[in-house]
């Protein structure tokens, strides 16, 4: 829901050196995780929680396989992708020529910019009554708040990526004479492309978002009818098992825009 | 002449996107206002702007928007606290344990960048339909910025003034008090401030899903009552709780930043 | 506006004339003289350089000479023909770190060629020629991020000689770099300019960088920026870094400063009092 600020963790601190085996830092991590399954184990047999909220280890590994098999779990999968992927490319659509539009003219930056600034960090979940007014219950609203929430973070980092040009690249292609469709395809478009990647991947995060909270709010498909669906069963193994993979999809997503951004990067440094 | 003529540029640059600006999105009211009146844009679909602006006084006076706004802060104020104080907390432990950092800091990234906020299912099902749920949702959105940033502002401390401490044989707490949280502060505080307004935007966010609490309550409340201009009204004025939020931190942060 | 009569009257080997040149900046606080009634010219084949104190001035003639900026008085000639807008006889070299990240060496050396329109094969070709001049064979496929600072500013090099520019315009080429890779990198521009008999004009601050290539110095004025003097350097060429420890290279040096000292005092004073208005 939140699209202010990079929150990365440096390259080089994510390498734990050679020898992943010998590396006290595996060892470390590998102790934390059986701890907590362990706690989490131990408190599932004691009872101690109201019923079910942490069920057994055994019983979310059934409800993952369970869910994994079934083939009307892929098609509400497909629907959610879908709404997230129109909604990605609509509202992105629209966010780049809006970013690229304030990036150029300075007057445009200037009026226009510091409203998608302040709004960007607002809960855009609450348009969504207006939505469904707009586009009706069925996908429609839903496409719409993702497109609505990866609007901002896409103009902002285009209109960034803009003006973050370093002023002395376009100085050398001018004194090479390079012409205005020349400076755009060979210097303005490949030195905002990182920028452009990141707001990208921020767009896709809070899009995901958008489209399935809109979904646990009001719909009959989706993932997040299916959460929401869970909830009201009380079928917590189900809805563990549904949020372990939707937090795999959302965080392996982030991260497959993420490496286009830093495939670049890689080869920039 | 000259010098008044660069005085007069310079207003112009202040004032003239300013007026474009504003005047943009007042001519958008109006240009809304003419559609619906005529009839292109049905008025069950958008109410008409002055009536939103009429209802502004309805939704405060009848539906008690400024206590829907104490239960909100409310609600942020104790989140606020619990991110701070374990955020901060949390981001000093990893400092000085540094195999504890290389183990766990990329999983706190990768937190901070999971839609959290689609577990609320499961923290309606531990806290129940209550405050506890709107602010344990807001606390977790809002923890992982806090960790990360007072981490790297740790240790982003400049080697040379960590040896001036040195230099001086001061102890190792004079060394964290004196030298490295003044070093940190200010990158700190961009984490708190992140923080905070990811708290702020998933307590409204679950408000209005769970159909509890305050503001996002109300929204919630005012659509399912269908009324439009109530519903409008109250939307705007969470926007604009929001965006004079980040507005306030954004003046605090220049403040702790002198000379940027 | 005099345009060819100024140019007539220099020599007729003289490839680059600066005649007269006034530019001045609108700021907050009025009208800002940079460059004040400057006037120069370059032979064909020699290498000249411009010294200053920061803030004579020198950055500003560097623009109005490459064409990047309009809207002063004089004129610049290149060859009798008017500079207006970036010229192809001029090739220059800027300051700032200037590859483009995203392209190879080999790709930024072919990008003046890449804009001429000449096919992929045959700029390739010319871009090899030119990195392997400057001594960067094979690092044809390494990306700018993955070379030195040294390293880095010698494909901007190789870039501007690729467009096979008639006069080397440079813009502290160096400064960001350690005094030790400045000498070392001098060398190479020495041994380039000797071997494609290149003109160049140079602009810096840095007075050994200055004394070690050029022919001729020319020393500005601090704000407005004027010619303070021409010192001619009758050092033997073919030159390298040694010549920095012999005599008269000293003497051409402490010549230069105390031209210079006067200068920098100035607009360090200078500096001192604004910052002290800043604050008050």
């Amino acid at each position: 829901m939140a699209e202010t600020g990079n929150l990365s963790v440096p390259a080089a601190r994510r390498s734990n050196g050679p020898g992943l085996w010998s590396n006290p830092v595996t060892w470390l991590r590998i102790a934390i995780i059986v701890g907590i399954l362990a706690i989490w184990e131990a408190t599932a047999a004691s009872g101690l929680l109201y019923r079910d909220v942490v069920p057994s280890l055994l019983a979310i590994g059934r409800a993952l396989a369970k869910l994994l098999s079934n083939p009307e779990y892929y098609w509400h999968l497909s629907v959610t992708a879908g709404e997230v992927g129109t909604g990605l490319v609509i509202g992105g659509l629209l966010g780049l020529t809006v970013g690229i539009a304030f990036g150029a003219s300075k007057l445009l930056g200037k009026s226009f910019e510091p409203y998608l600034y302040y709004l960007g960090p607002t809960p855009k979940i609450i348009f969504f009554p207006i939505m469904i007014m707009w586009f009706g219950v069925g996908p429609g609203s839903k496409v719409a708040m993702g497109a609505i929430s990866c609007f901002f973070p896409i103009a902002l980092s285009a209109a960034a990526g803009m003006r973050q040009i370093d002023e002395v690249l376009i100085r050398v292609g001018r004194s090479f004479r390079a012409s205005t469709s020349q400076m755009v395809m060979k210097i303005y478009l490949p030195a905002m492309r990182l920028p452009v990647v990141n707001g990208v991947r921020l767009g896709l995060g809070v899009a995901i978002i958008g489209t399935l909270l809109a979904e646990t709010k009001l719909s009959n498909r989706g993932i997040g009818y299916l959460i929401i669906q869970a909830y009201s069963l009380f079928d917590m193994p189900s809805m563990y098992a549904m949020l372990i993979v939707l937090f795999i999809i959302a965080i392996g997503a982030n991260a497959l825009v993420g490496r286009i951004g830093r495939f670049d990067a890689i080869k920039q440094k | 002449m000259n010098a008044a003529a660069t005085t007069r540029k310079f207003s112009e640059q202040r004032f003239l996107p300013f007026t474009l600006g504003f005047g943009a999105l007042v001519a958008f009211f109006v240009a809304v206002e003419v559609l619906i009146r005529i009839g292109v844009i049905s008025r069950y679909i958008v109410p008409l702007p002055t009536q939103i602006f009429a209802a502004f006084e309805r939704v405060i006076v009848e539906e008690e928007i400024l206590s829907r706004f104490r239960v909100t802060f409310v609600e942020a104020a104790i989140a606020g606290g619990m991110i701070s104080v374990v955020g901060i907390s949390l981001g000093i432990l990893l400092y000085r344990f540094d195999l504890l950092r290389r183990a766990t800091e990329t999983w706190v990234a990768a937190m901070a960048s999971a839609p959290t906020v689609l577990m609320y299912p499961l923290f309606l099902v531990i806290f129940g339909r209550s405050m506890w749920t709107i602010i344990m949702m807001g606390f977790v959105a809002g923890l992982p910025a806090v960790i990360l940033k007072t981490l790297e502002g740790l240790s982003g401390t400049r080697r040379v003034l960590i040896n001036v401490g040195r230099s001086f044989n001061l102890t190792p707490s004079q060394q964290f008090t004196k030298i490295l949280l003044p070093a940190a502060l200010p990158t700190i505080f961009v984490g708190l401030r992140l923080g905070l307004i990811f708290m702020l935007i998933n307590i409204v966010g679950v408000e209005f899903l769970i159909n509890f609490g305050g503001l996002g309550q109300l929204i919630n409340d005012l659509a399912e009552r269908y009324d439009l201009p109530g519903t409008y009204a109250t939307i705007f004025f969470v926007v604009l709780v929001s965006v004079c939020f980040f507005i306030f931190t954004e003046k605090v942060e220049r403040w702790l930043r002198p000379g940027t | 506006m005099a345009t060819n009569a100024a140019a007539t009257t220099h020599a007729s080997n003289d490839i680059l004339v600066v005649d007269d040149i006034v530019k001045s900046f609108n700021t907050a606080d009025g009208s800002l003289t940079a460059v004040d009634h400057v006037s120069l010219s370059v032979k064909q084949g020699e290498f000249m350089a411009v010294i200053g104190p920061s803030g004579c001035g020198k950055s500003t003639l560097f623009n109005v000479i490459g064409g990047l900026v309009d809207g002063y008085e004089g004129n610049v000639t290149v060859g009798g023909e008017r500079v207006n807008g970036p010229h192809p006889s001029i090739g220059m070299v800027f300051q700032e770190e200037s590859t483009f990240p995203w392209r190879t060496v080999t790709d930024n050396v072919a990008f003046p060629l890449e804009i001429a329109g000449m096919d992929k094969a045959q700029r390739y070709e010319r871009a090899r020629h030119f990195i392997a001049l400057v001594g960067l064979d094979g690092f044809e496929n390494r990306y700018p991020a993955e070379l030195s600072g040294g390293m880095r500013q010698r494909v901007a090099i190789a870039r501007t000689l690729a467009s096979e520019p008639k006069i080397l315009l440079m813009d502290e080429p160096f400064g960001a770099l350690d005094e030790q890779t400045r000498l070392l990198l001098g060398d190479k521009v020495l041994q380039i300019q000797h071997q494609l008999k290149q003109t160049c004009l140079l602009i810096t601050h840095n007075i050994t960088e200055a004394v070690q290539l050029a022919d001729r110095v020319l020393v500005m004025t601090y704000r407005p920026g004027k010619v303070k003097r021409i010192v001619d350097i009758n050092l033997p060429r073919p030159r390298s870094s040694e010549i920095v420890s012999s005599e008269a290279f000293g003497r051409y040096v402490a010549q230069i400063w105390s031209d210079l000292r006067e200068e920098a005092s100035r607009g360090m004073r200078d500096e001192e009092q604004q910052r002290a208005g800043a604050h008050s």
